[in-house]
């Protein structure tokens, strides 16, 4: 992974779907995640997620999105392990008690978290974001003008860290030290450093509007895509797979 | 083909005109450079070729500019855009997608190109401009050299009337820079485009152009052959240009009064012109 959201080749499952397809079945599967409160079906969600993961030999890196995923839901279980009395009591606590329930819910926020964002993931780095936008455009209609700016906003992230990156290489040369004291003096610091970065970002933007328009971007309806995506029979199987995985999600819900 | 008659254009928020009452005029085929010192206009002559002033950069425009008897002005920015291919000096800026193809579809899509067409298209610009390998690669894994060239493949896939390029070859070396000024030059041959490029690298300017333009505090000083521009050394130095080497010293000893005649662009007419001196 060379750099943030930058298509990674291949040409597993996963990379033949149709790019609407892909990011339905990743929205399905998300909301599976989120209707079910079942501890051992969103730990199989989530090995289904890692496996997807093998698939297209993306393991190494969607670690590392489980990671960053993991120690923002850390916050939220610590605030459910907090205030979910339930089960045994283990800890005592002035307002309540934690019990083994509350560590249950507090596991299974976190695991449900990063279950649902694996498949999004996935799907942002083995779809081209072009495709994924073109496929919006010509299969669900979405307006092109919503589509580019999607696609420009993704597009333009790595490139602005890449100008923060610079400007802070600058300031390191004249003496600032970024690495030096806690997240307070960093931020500090950091804080001026928004004026030149936002005034290139202007730029930047602006001549990449310039720059479309130029290349007939006025002209351009939803069926002006050179590339047709077509959905097939495995499009269709990989939704109504997800779909089920919603059904299941609710059913447990209702039964359990 | 580009007739630009009294231009005179003030951006909204500056305090003088960034160019002023420019006199051109550009044929099918002809190739033009445009140099001048920083500040000296040249990019804004070339933004008021492509409609990009006053389109995009409202300001004070007088005069006017016209490109196949279409008014850049007048006529809306898509419509100067079916003409007039351009390449912005940020190239990085430029790019609306992440990959070499889809980038060099995007203009071939909007500009509805018939679909038989768009392969041929798009294979022989990446071919001509040397990057037929990159196609599946992502924009943002390339060079500076390649996102240059890749920027000109788009434009040329487009097969435009007339070409502007704003320092096409800022980032590429001699040889990609050479082989660039190639590209250009038989392309405005074969194909009757007009193709005007705004560069610092005189030399390449000098061997390649067929009219030399030089930008002076927003005027043109000199628009001619580049023969007779580059024979005005000492004046293009007091303008912040400078000669080639090659023409710097055939100049000075011509000025000794060691040989006469034409001035050399290239290295290889100066030595002919010191050849025929000694001989």
């Amino acid at each position: 992974m060379s750099a943030f959201l930058e298509y990674v080749p291949g040409d597993s499952l996963l990379h033949r779907l149709n790019p609407v397809a892909k990011l339905g079945a990743a929205a399905l599967f998300a909301v599976a995640c989120f209707c079910s409160g079942s501890f051992v079906f969103l730990a199989v969600l989530l090995a289904a997620g890692f496996a997807l993961a093998a698939s297209c030999g993306m393991v190494r890196q969607t670690f590392g999105l489980a990671r960053a995923v993991l120690a923002f839901s850390l916050i939220l279980a610590v605030v459910q392990l907090l205030t979910t009395p339930a089960g045994a009591q283990l800890v005592p606590l002035p307002w309540g008690f934690i019990g083994t329930g509350s560590l249950l819910a507090a596991l299974t926020t976190v695991v449900r978290l990063v279950a649902a964002a694996i498949p999004l993931f996935l799907v942002f780095y083995v779809t081209k974001l072009n495709d994924l936008t073109n496929a919006a455009v010509k299969v669900l209609h979405v307006p092109y003008r919503y589509a580019f700016a999607f696609t420009s906003t993704v597009r333009f992230i790595p490139v602005f860290m890449n100008d923060m990156k610079g400007i802070m290489e600058a300031q390191t040369a004249r003496g600032v030290q970024f690495d030096t004291g806690g997240v307070v003096k960093k931020a500090r610091l950091m804080v001026p450093l928004c004026v030149p970065l936002l005034v290139s970002s202007v730029r930047k933007t602006n001549s990449a509007a310039i720059a479309a328009e130029v290349r007939g971007f006025n002209l351009r309806t939803s069926a002006s895509g050179y590339k047709e995506y077509p959905l097939t029979p495995r499009d269709a199987a990989a939704l109504l797979a997800c779909a089920l995985l919603v059904v299941a999600a609710v059913a447990l819900g209702v039964l359990g | 083909m580009i007739r630009i008659t009294d231009f005179s254009f003030r951006y909204r928020e500056g305090a003088v005109p960034a160019v002023s009452g420019a006199n051109l005029s550009i044929g099918r085929g002809e190739f033009v450079g445009v140099t001048g010192a920083a500040g000296s206009g040249k990019s804004t002559l070339t933004y008021a070729l492509n409609g990009i002033v006053p389109h995009c950069y409202p300001g004070d425009f007088y005069g006017s500019v016209e490109v196949d008897g279409m008014d850049t002005c007048e006529a809306a920015l898509t419509d100067v855009s079916r003409v007039v291919g351009s390449v912005c000096q940020d190239v990085e800026s430029q790019f609306v997608t992440s990959v070499v193809e889809d980038e060099v579809l995007y203009g071939l899509e909007n500009f509805a190109v018939p679909r038989g067409e768009i392969e041929s298209r798009l294979t022989r610009a990446l071919a001509d401009m040397g990057i037929a390998d990159l196609r599946e690669r992502a924009i943002a894994s390339l060079s500076g050299g390649q996102k240059q060239k890749v920027a000109i493949a788009s434009v040329l896939a487009l097969r435009p009337q007339a070409l502007v390029l704003d320092e096409p070859t800022a980032e590429l070396d001699p040889a990609s820079s050479q082989n660039v000024f190639d590209l250009l030059a038989r392309y405005a041959r074969q194909h009757g485009t007009a193709v005007v490029v705004v560069e610092q690298k005189i030399a390449l300017l000098a061997r390649y152009a067929d009219t030399l333009v030089i930008m002076e505090e927003g005027r043109i000083r000199f628009a001619d052959a580049p023969a007779a521009v580059l024979a005005h050394d000492g004046e293009l130095a007091r303008i912040g240009v400078s000669c080639p080497r090659a023409t710097a010293l055939v100049n000075r000893l011509r000025a000794a009064g060691v040989c006469g005649g034409r001035t050399a662009r290239t290295v290889r007419e100066a030595c002919d012109v010191v050849k025929e001196a000694a001989a």
